[in-house]
């Protein structure tokens, strides 16, 4: 999982490392905390399976490449394959040396087109959008934790993915968040079967 | 973790998913800690934050000190009436912690007591990447190293045991890696805290003048010597994987995790022996793994630590072994955190195997994705304080002094536009070195640190600025709170670590009180009245301080989300003339550029106001609420 501080990085990792263990498996997941975060690109890493040590994804390794923000996908790279799926969040989030620079963020066909040059397997969600269409725009990783449910490249039952959202999320934002979940989901079954 | 309570559950057996630092906070209750103390540091703090939360609950005693020399002594004092202690802090904590952990290590403790550091190997939130277990070897204290958050649980339990058994602190060392992984981890028992204890006196132990700290230290060379016992013993110290008796891995911590997922890789039929206590070694255990093969290759993050000792422990019982690690002969870096891809590469080269994924292609194709990408470094929040400071440091002195800064979340004003950061050491270090600079460099210095970083290490050195008669000016940040490692309080919030209301300490009494003449305490978003305040202490012919007050921006944000409060940003009028001051100014996160012009973010922007004042054409206005 590859975005921008603030961007609900952790707790996105946190709900699939719980999910996980709940469906029995073992895991490992890696975070950033502390100043590498204010803002900074930010990145975790979820390894699910049986003989799982490093907290880390090895260089070339990741079977799903889950990009909060598309340069933060870029960057991310290095982690994929040819069997990779990259599900990627349309929304462009500005790094303040473009602004600087007064350049120009590059194009979505662009950055599909450089991540095609790894794996050709990219789904676009507009998680921000669709987040703020159910209601809060900070669900937007609960979106794409949806979308990652539908690609079916992950162990674990829809089911307990939602248990976990319900086990970690404070009892006020869960419907929101359920919503954003579901609606993740059905975006990214469009888009596979289309 | 949901909520911290449920770290409280007495569910024997129980498996969750917790943090490293959570499962660390879980064996301080397994093991029946009584006194927790800590100064926040990344990565260790939520071992702190999260026995905070639940200290009251749990029937145990927990505070946030002021340094981390303090919370070792105030820990230390506790364990020598026989109650069990520990002390949090990241690896640079234990720098200000050593004078009392060198002689403590002497008087010993009666009550187990663990000192946990977490070090940062990659720099992820530090000023340097210290290899800590080099401390267990400088302090004779032993020392456990987890590989993930099941041992860190754990060992903190075993840490005590240890720590009783010998009457000495134990050291027990996490990396990032380490603290900051979430894996599954399985319940002990919980054991009851006991806040009772006794002091009982015994001068000749416990007073380390010259005369008793000779007979102590030879004490601890005793002590020592039982501590190579239990490390032999120690279930931590295992050889887990038998081989064919060519290669053997000699490894510990979270490098263990990327030595044996690179063996898997490579297919190697080598023997693993997994060390997880490191100080004392198990020199006869080592000895027989040395003597067992041919060729010894050694894992481990940063500096050679092990293979220091390795290979002095090989002249006695194996001299013909094979050694390789990173020493003389690199195949491992010495610097940077590991990875399985680093351990991979280093274990083909030695054993002449081809890694199965062909990295300089991944990384042909990788450039020409990396080349043009623009960084993305961590940076000032919209609204934070912190940047209306530097604006305005910079516009008051013209930019023209030098600005010694300090650790916390505004080190990153030292990064363009606002380029306030010249010099940056350690904790407390702006003010020491302010006075240096300005005894010998013909300019105005300003020196910055934030708030909990005065309490911890300012003091001093505001003393003797004014004690030395040193001219400069310190401007502390204060966003009243512990920013950068998730919002702590510190003395100058009153708040504890018991999450009760103290006393409060308020900087500007601090600073009068260290015979400072001119103390002002003024908000940073009132441009031009901090701006003159700057400007006025600066023609002082003695230190002066500013307290630039104003609460950290995530706070203020959290505070107006739970209250359910809107808040309306700020947009660009048709005054704009696209002069791109504010940008080039401020470098807020929420001012970007889109079709050309100037925009804001309304979804960054907390209204604070700053580009407003900034701007030259007052093209800048409140959003007004529907």
């Amino acid at each position: 999982m590859a975005g921008v501080g603030g961007q609900g990085i952790i707790l996105a990792a946190q709900v699939l490392g719980t999910a996980a263990v709940n469906d029995g498996f073992n895991v490992r997941v890696s975070e950033i905390h502390g100043m590498a975060q204010r803002g900074g690109a930010v990145v975790s890493d979820v390894r699910i399976g049986e003989n799982v040590l490093a907290p880390t994804v090895l260089d070339g390794n990741a079977d799903v490449l889950l990009g909060f923000e598309p340069i933060e996908t870029l960057r991310n790279l290095k982690f994929a394959s040819g069997k990779t799926i990259v599900i990627m969040n349309a929304e462009r989030i500005m790094p303040t040396e473009l602004t600087a620079k007064r350049a120009k963020y590059p194009s979505l066909e662009e950055t599909i087109q450089k991540i095609n040059a790894f794996t050709k397997n990219v789904i676009v969600i507009e998680a921000s959008k669709l987040a703020k269409e159910v209601g809060n725009i900070l669900t937007q990783n609960v979106v794409l934790l949806g979308a990652l449910a539908a690609v079916g490249k992950i162990p674990i039952k829809t089911e307990t993915l939602i248990d976990a959202l319900r086990e970690l999320i404070p009892p006020k934002q869960l419907e929101v968040n359920i919503k954003a979940f579901k609606i993740g989901y059905e975006k990214a079954e469009k888009l596979i079967k289309s | 973790m949901p909520d911290p309570r449920l770290l409280l559950e007495d569910k024997l057996g129980k498996k969750t998913l917790l943090l490293g630092n959570e499962a660390i906070a879980r064996g301080t209750l397994e093991a029946g800690i009584s006194v927790v103390t800590t100064y926040p540091g990344t990565p260790a703090s939520e071992i702190g934050d999260t026995l905070s939360e639940i200290a009251k609950d749990a029937g145990l005693y927990m505070e946030y000190s002021t340094n981390e020399i303090v919370a070792v002594e105030v820990a230390a004092g506790a364990a020598n009436c026989g109650v069990r202690a520990l002390t949090a802090m990241k690896h640079v904590g234990l720098n200000v912690a050593a004078d009392a952990v060198m002689t403590l290590a002497y008087i010993g403790v009666r009550g187990g007591y663990v000192i946990v550091t977490a070090d940062d190997p990659g720099c992820y939130s530090s000023q340097n990447e210290q290899d800590n277990r080099f401390y267990a070897l400088l302090s004779n204290l032993p020392c456990l190293e987890p590989s993930n958050p099941q041992e860190a649980k754990d060992m903190t339990v075993s840490a005590v045991e240890v720590s009783e058994k010998l009457e000495l602190p134990v050291l027990l060392r996490t990396t990032t890696r380490v603290s900051h992984t979430r894996g599954p981890v399985v319940y002990g028992k919980l054991a009851k805290p006991n806040l009772k204890g006794e002091f009982v006196k015994d001068v000749k132990r416990m007073v380390m003048v010259p005369a008793h700290a000779r007979i102590m230290h030879a004490r601890l060379l005793e002590k020592l010597e039982a501590a190579k016992e239990i490390s032999e013993k120690s279930p931590y110290n295992v050889e887990v994987r038998r081989g064919n008796g060519e290669y053997g891995i000699i490894s510990s911590s979270a490098a263990y995790n990327y030595a044996e997922e690179a063996r898997e890789l490579l297919g190697l039929d080598a023997s693993v022996l997994k060390l997880g206590m490191t100080y004392p070694l198990p020199e006869k255990m080592i000895g027989k793994f040395l003597k067992k093969h041919k060729k010894v290759i050694i894992i481990e993050e940063l500096e050679p630590y092990l293979e220091m000792q390795i290979k002095a422990v090989a002249k006695d019982y194996a001299p013909s072994v094979e050694i390789y690690g990173k020493i003389s002969l690199t195949y491992f870096p010495r610097k940077g955190e590991l990875s399985t891809r680093a351990v991979t590469t280093g274990m083909a080269k030695i054993t002449g195997r081809k890694p199965p994924i062909n990295f300089d292609k991944l990384d042909a194709a990788y450039s020409e994705i990396s080349k043009d990408l623009p960084s993305r470094p961590p940076i000032l929040c919209a609204g934070c304080p912190h940047m209306a400071s530097f604006y305005v440091i910079g516009k008051a002195t013209g930019k023209r002094a030098i600005y010694p800064t300090d650790i916390g979340c505004y080190a990153l004003g030292a990064a363009p536009p606002l380029s306030i950061g010249d010099i940056l050491i350690c904790m407390g270090a702006s003010i020491g070195a302010a006075q240096g600079i300005s005894k010998v460099a013909d300019k105005d210095v300003v020196a910055v640190i934030g708030d909990s970083t005065f309490f911890h290490a300012a003091i001093p050195g505001l003393v003797n600025a004014v004690y030395n008669n040193h001219k400069v000016v310190l401007v502390v940040l204060d966003n009243l709170t512990t920013a950068m490692t998730g919002h702590q309080p510190h003395p100058g919030t009153g708040k504890t670590g018991m999450q009760t209301q103290g006393k409060r300490i308020l900087i500007e009494k601090v600073a009068e009180g260290c015979g400072v003449k001119y103390v002002k305490v003024v908000s940073p978003f009132n441009v031009k009245e901090a701006e003159n305040t700057l400007k006025e202490a600066l023609k002082h012919e003695e230190s002066s301080v500013i307290i630039f007050r104003a609460p950290c921006a995530l706070m203020t944000m959290r505070e107006r989300r739970r209250k359910g409060e809107e808040v309306a940003p700020y947009r660009i009028t048709e005054k704009c003339t696209n002069c791109m001051a504010c940008i080039k100014l401020l470098g807020c996160p929420a001012l970007t550029i889109e079709n050309e012009k100037v925009s804001i973010n309304e979804v960054l922007c907390v209204a604070c106001g700053l580009c407003a004042s900034v701007c030259p054409y007052n093209a800048i206005e409140k959003v007004k609420q529907k």
